[in-house]
């Protein structure tokens, strides 16, 4: 037992607690009192809650499940026009995240719109306005979060399809089946368990989403977080949503893990593989593939794009308002800071569980990743509500002075949140480095005389090096786009471009939050483009 | 992103090579030197203001009080909400000074809440605002009304004349109007000075004869809600005045000067107690570390020069005498309109909750 009392068990029991107060926060204010104070309203707002969250849900659910899948399968088995440019372009609308498609999609089609400055342009003066559909409340959030969500299915279910070999292709063929048929009957269940994986990943981000419902003003759980613990003051209350939400996430974070194994064991099965041949297309075949890949792309990434530049052009004065420099300096100032925390923390938990092979610690790691399937809101508001207890009945009742301002609104706090929610991307990201390194190097290296120690900053940290640049780039990117905790638990003078961004479009100021969006979707996109050799490996 | 890395990750081993080193040892520096600075704590003569306006203009303002006084603005903007959670979690020593927000009814709860200290108050303020327009807690700063607009080619001068808040309700307006959310802080000012007047249940019965007029669900800003109109959604809109006389500027480009000129505004309640009344006001928080110079801000905000710095840039109405609104107010809107002076603002907060109420159970979205 006391051997196992050292440094890396020390850690991850550290960040494990990190993980669990926010739960058992949340859990513990379910069986709290709320106040009385509309107390009847709230029932019914509740069940608005859980009905909007799951249309929402579903609805984005099959659409990312068409747009995701049928762009894997168009360029996993097919060369068409253009075909290797799309393989990568289209999970560039990750750079997008759901709130700037959400101020796009409106800027474009409201009344007196883009829209229609284009239609007045093109045919002259006219009554447009009463023609343009309007992309807003549920649907308008529904299409900005499969636009901006479908990459995950893609990427999940174009991985499995790049396994699946010639011989399930033949099978269809010397059954005589259509293409359509195969792909229905062979190739998609085949795939499966990948696609389900990917699905369930867009659940979790469609559950936790925040800025573009928030922006439509529609009821989700996600808003109802924020919304309860804000206009009803009733942090309790609040508390206990999120508890239903969890609910949700923990069916999914199940049924995630299970098949995430199921795909492990499809992709693994190398029996009688055969290198498959893509099928050149040509003709009207050609046309329509390139067609579908380029309406995706122009959707997912073109059009909110082009949009959020357009008003920038439009409205200049925006930009030089913007403190671009200010705003990049924060941004990097997170990053530095919160990279530096993850990265040891990750470092340690990953050494510790390479030399020893002690179970306790296993668990412990893998309860300590689980903080990503939180929702940023939950994590925020739990955080505040734990902090506020443990400074009114530890610290203060110890005669202590207050510690709620080191907390909250603090850079520490924000810093302490964003270690939770991204923990499992430092962890994941060093830990598959560090199974590169073969164990024997270990052993060589105590046959030379190495300690752990000199074995760990002498040989461990010079190979991982590359596994270490690409979490902060990642963990920049999460950054970047980070909407909610940020929101809540940012300092005086202290925003980011999503922060920026936000507060302008609630403030009937949709043109200046074109700048931001414009520097975040830019941004996200250099450090997308640097990580999607890795994403989309072949091999 | 981060979840698919996440799964990817999990599953697999891979090498990736990223030539990026150079760049993340310039950015590792520039962050270290940046995070030196800001640890330096630095004691100043400064006010904090927690601020919900998120008017451009605000800020140039800010810079004309630190030059004029040598006193730092230290700001932190969000929405309203959020900023008073902030000012109530952090207690008795909050960092907050001023608490700045473009609604009465905002300065009314947080004061009904013990948020706000007595004290705001001095010779040049009193001087600058009467009396219902402010509280020694909080002051008004800027006024602004909050009308109905029309559609001259849809709606007929007899239709309008006599016209109310109270109207909206008439069912000779169904499928006619619309409004914003209820959960829109302007709407439940408006329907708290309501239930001030007119009582909690004639309100209730009020808001559900609004709804059944409404042509669509609420939804969008006060700016969607005008060009609603415009673009013949509906006849008439409830926003308040400065949005028209922002898009007439062409701030928010040509197409939205077109739109806006498609609409004529109506002040309401003129045969009685007069236009609904509103008004951005700065709060004294309790705990405020630098009262002084909250005070000194404040009657800052008051002098003609800032006064006519917020006529001209957010078009709304000036909290003192003696400063005229922007042309584009007075030529569009005009000027002489009977403005409710009876309803003490602070009713406003008192009655937000009870207003929200009426509007949620009469379906108002």
């Amino acid at each position: 037992m006391f051997k196992s009392l050292n440094i890396w068990f020390i850690s991850s029991l550290l960040v494990s607690l990190c993980v669990l107060i926010p739960i058992a926060t949340v859990f513990y204010s379910f069986f709290e009192d709320t106040s009385n104070y509309f107390s009847i309203l709230k029932e019914t707002f509740l069940l608005e809650y859980i009905f909007n969250s799951f249309t929402l849900l579903i609805c984005v659910l099959i659409l990312t499940f068409i747009f995701g899948t049928s762009a894997a399968y168009l360029v996993s088995f097919y060369k068409f026009p253009l075909s290797n440019f799309f393989k990568w372009a289209l999970i560039l609308s990750f750079a997008v995240p759901p709130y700037i498609y959400a101020y796009s999609l409106t800027a474009f089609f409201e009344n007196y719109g883009t829209l229609y400055s284009i239609l007045k342009n093109l045919f002259g003066p006219g009554n447009y306005n009463q023609h343009i559909p309007k992309f807003d409340g549920l649907f308008g959030a529904v299409l900005s979060l499969s636009f901006s969500l479908f990459a995950y299915v893609y990427i999940l279910a174009r991985a499995s399809f790049l396994y699946q070999s010639q011989n399930l292709i033949d099978l269809g063929r010397s059954l005589g089946f259509s293409k359509l048929k195969s792909f229905y009957s062979l190739i998609l269940p085949a795939a499966r368990p990948a696609i389900v994986a990917g699905l369930s990943l867009v659940a979790m981000e469609t559950l936790a989403e925040f800025g573009a419902v928030d922006f439509f003003s529609i009821n989700t759980l996600t808003t109802g977080i924020y919304n309860s613990w804000i206009a009803f003051d009733d942090l309790a209350f609040s508390n206990r949503i999120s508890f239903f939400l969890l609910i949700f996430i923990f069916a999914l974070f199940i049924l995630e893990n299970l098949s995430r194994k199921k795909a492990k064991y499809h992709s693994n099965s190398k029996g009688g593989f055969k290198q498959k041949e893509k099928i050149q297309l040509s003709g009207l075949k050609a046309f329509n593939a390139f067609f579908i890949c380029f309406i995706l792309f122009f959707l997912s990434f073109l059009f909110p794009l082009s949009q959020m530049l357009y008003w920038t052009i439009k409205f200049p004065e925006n930009f030089f308002d913007l403190q671009v420099v200010t705003l990049t300096l924060n941004t990097i100032y997170l990053v530095f800071l919160s990279s530096s925390a993850l990265i040891i923390f990750s470092l340690i938990s990953n050494y510790g569980n390479r030399v020893s092979k002690n179970k306790v610690l296993n668990i412990l790691s893998t309860l300590s990743i689980s903080g990503y399937a939180i929702p940023g809101v939950i994590l925020a508001v739990a955080f505040i509500t734990f902090i506020a207890w443990f400074d009114e009945n530890i610290i203060q009742s110890l005669g202590f002075l207050s510690i709620k301002k080191m907390f909250i609104g603090s850079v520490l706090g924000l810093v302490l949140v964003y270690f939770v929610r991204f923990y499992s991307l430092a962890f994941n990201g060093i830990k598959s480095g560090y199974e590169k390194i073969n164990i024997s190097v270990d052993e060589s290296s105590y046959l030379l005389g190495y300690s752990k120690q000199k074995t760990f900053t002498n040989i461990h940290v010079p190979y991982l090096r590359n596994s270490l640049l690409f979490v902060v780039i990642l963990i920049s990117l999460e950054i970047i786009r980070e909407l909610p905790i940020t929101l809540i638990l940012r300092p005086f003078n202290f925003e980011t471009f999503a922060t920026t961004a936000y507060i302008s479009a609630s403030e009937d100021l949709l043109e200046a939050a074109a700048v931001p969006s414009l520097f975040l979707i830019l941004i996200a996109t250099v450090f997308i483009m640097l990580t999607s050799k890795y994403i989309l490996r072949e091999k | 992103m981060r979840l698919i890395i996440i799964r990817i990750a999990n599953n697999s081993h891979s090498q990736i090579k990223i030539n990026t080193k150079e760049d993340m040892r310039k950015i590792s520096i520039l962050a270290l030197i940046f995070s030196v600075f800001a640890s330096s704590f630095a004691i100043a003569n400064e006010v904090n203001i927690f601020n919900a306006r998120h008017y451009k203009a605000d800020a140039d303002l800010y810079g004309k009080f630190t030059k004029a006084t040598g006193i730092k603005v230290n700001l932190i903007n969000g929405k309203s909400g959020a900023l008073e959670k902030r000012i109530i979690s952090e207690g008795a020593n909050s960092s907050a000074d001023l608490y700045i927000t473009a609604d009465a009814g905002r300065c009314g709860a947080m004061d009904a809440k013990g948020h706000l200290q007595r004290g705001l108050s001095s010779e040049a303020i009193r001087a600058a605002v009467p009396k219902s327009f402010r509280t020694n807690k909080w002051v008004g700063i800027a006024k602004r009304a909050r009308i109905i607009y029309y559609s001259p080619e849809r709606v007929t001068g007899a239709e309008l004349s006599g016209m109310s808040y109270e109207g909206l309700a008439d069912p000779k307006w169904k499928g006619r109007l619309v409004i914003r959310k209820s959960s829109n802080i302007y709407n439940k000012s408006l329907v708290a000075s309501l239930i001030e007047n007119n009582g909690k249940k004639a309100t209730a019965e009020w808001a559900k004869g609004v709804v059944a007029n409404m042509a669509r669900d609420s939804k969008g800003n006060d700016r969607a809600q005008i060009m609603a109109v415009a673009a013949g959604e509906a006849d008439i809109a409830v926003a308040n005045t400065y949005y028209l006389a922002l898009m007439l500027s062409g701030k928010k480009g040509a197409e939205q000067q077109e739109a806006a000129k498609k609409v004529k505004a109506f002040f309401p309640n003129q045969n009685g107690r007069g236009t609904h009344m509103n008004v951005s006001c700065a709060a004294l928080v309790k705990g405020a570390p630098n009262k002084d110079n909250a005070i000194k801000l404040v009657e800052f905000l008051l002098t003609p020069e800032s006064q006519e710095h917020f006529t001209n840039n957010t078009f709304e109405f000036p909290m003192i005498e003696g400063v005229s609104p922007s042309p584009l107010v007075v030529n569009n809107l005009g000027l002489d309109f009977q403005q409710d002076m009876k309803t003490k603002l602070a009713s406003y907060g008192k009655n937000q909750a009870a207003a929200l109420e009426v509007m949620t159970a009469a379906g108002w979205k």
